[in-house]
């Protein structure tokens, strides 16, 4: 199958622009607003959810006529608990100054209605080469959207840019003392949830005047 | 539509299959995340202990154990003061409070600070650190809360630096040498009354927190109050 057509490019693009996951769907928000309060914990946070959503797509749809429509749901939260599970062990074992930060979230991706949501509408009813392309794209919507809006709360909230490394963080960039010592201030704010919800809003406000997309239709 | 049976065997054949993959996946995993669990609390405890992290050699986990064999002596004691067997690693604060484990900075033969665990609620978690004396068992070193649930920006700024440094220099004392422990206020030190020594900032907006850090230090340094006039009697450890 050939998988660069249009129709392939469609699948992982879409997601990325006039159907994404978080600001359109409105899908997975309290994960949003959870991990994005530094770049680093968002970044790592992707990476996660990318390796779960496309293990969780290709998996079940190679078994979508496998598996019986009336335990469809049971099956699908076991294969997606089970995969979550391994990626919280692995973050333990070799990131864990980041498992530590990440705390519960990590555990939490079982229940964020974009992986469920992707498997029940995407991955039973496609092809396995299909749904991967599909996880990645609804992946890296996902993680577009908890990138952009980490950025402007760590560095307008925190006064820095973090990115992983193997350890507690590499400060990219921090605000110089000069400017706290001539009067500049943090948004303390934005460090809390509600700081997610306003960010996350004027990103779906661009995004929608971006791609001309107005409500109904 | 499937068969009950069919349905039956396949829901068993992969509830087997995840399981044997997951507990493979966590024995295979097990002894690296416990090393990594021993060496945070390794971490924390020579932070409490003044250790400073340097720039240019952050602290894996191979330079943490390292620092910590060559400074830190970890024993046991009772309520009463004296030393008493135990696997250190092993010992649960929480739960056991006759076995009371002790961290010892000993740098060129000197001993430089004693670290202890303390524990207790705040407002909606267990907040678990370490508090360090200075050899005079009254001064302190150092705090460091490691692991807490509390709310971020909130409660959870106990384990900033901004709160855990005001503790440094303290004195967990009072005039006639009761351990009383340091007093989390509501709202700033008044720096003009003589109680100041005893007291530390709070953190605005987390006043169970705050309350609750005083109560536990209290409470868990008194529990050591015999073992530290001991060594405060000897003037050695």
């Amino acid at each position: 199958m050939e998988i660069f057509n249009s129709e392939s490019k469609k699948i992982i693009s879409d997601p990325l622009s006039i159907n994404n996951p978080i600001s359109l769907q409105v899908l997975g928000i309290c994960s949003a607003l959870a991990v994005t309060i530094r770049l680093d914990q968002a970044i790592i946070m992707t990476i996660a959810v990318i390796f779960v959503l496309c293990s969780s797509n290709v998996i079940l749809s190679a078994l979508r006529n496998f598996i019986p429509s009336r335990v469809r749901i049971v099956v699908m939260l076991s294969i997606i608990a089970s995969l979550v599970t391994i990626v919280d062990q692995v973050l333990q074992a070799y990131l864990y100054d980041m498992s530590k930060q990440l705390s519960v979230f990590v555990g939490l991706i079982i229940t964020n209605c974009i992986i469920m949501g992707r498997a029940e509408a995407f991955a039973l009813k496609h092809g396995p080469s299909k749904a991967f392309l599909d996880g990645l794209g609804n992946g890296l919507g996902y993680g577009m959207i908890i990138i952009i809006v980490s950025f402007f709360r760590e560095l307008f909230g925190a006064g820095t840019i973090t990115l992983p490394d193997g350890g507690a963080g590499y400060v990219l960039f921090s605000i110089p003392e000069a400017w706290y010592a001539a009067g500049y201030e943090n948004i303390g704010l934005l460090v809390l949830s509600p700081g997610a919800f306003f960010i996350l809003g004027l990103v779906i406000w661009t995004q929608r005047e971006l791609f001309g997309i107005e409500e109904g239709e | 539509m499937h068969s009950n049976n069919y349905t039956l065997a396949f829901v068993f054949i992969i509830t087997v299959l995840l399981g044997t993959i997951l507990s493979f996946t966590k024995e295979n995993l097990r002894d690296l995340q416990e090393y990594n669990l021993k060496a945070d609390m390794k971490k924390n405890i020579l932070r409490s202990l003044d250790f400073e992290e340097s720039e240019n050699e952050p602290w894996s986990n191979e330079v943490v154990e390292k620092i910590f064999n060559d400074n830190i002596q970890a024993f046991c004691v009772d309520t009463s003061g004296s030393v008493v067997d135990c696997i250190i690693e092993e010992v649960d604060t929480e739960k056991n409070l006759e076995v009371l484990p002790v961290y010892l900075k000993v740098v060129d033969n000197k001993t430089e600070g004693i670290a202890i665990p303390v524990a207790g609620k705040g407002l909606w978690s267990t907040v678990f650190g370490y508090i360090a004396l200075e050899s005079d068992t009254d001064t302190v070193l150092g705090i460091q809360f490691y692991k807490h649930g509390e709310t971020p920006g909130l409660g959870g700024e106990v384990d900033k630096a901004w709160f855990t440094n005001n503790f440094i220099g303290k004195k967990i004392r009072d005039n006639s040498g009761d351990v009383i422990g340091v007093e989390v206020l509501k709202g700033k030190v008044d720096n003009s009354k003589a109680s100041a020594i005893h007291q530390v900032d709070g953190i605005s907006g987390a006043t169970v927190t705050s309350k609750g850090v005083t109560v536990f230090l209290k409470d868990d340094l008194g529990r050591y109050e015999n073992y530290l006039n001991k060594v405060r009697a000897d003037g050695n450890i």
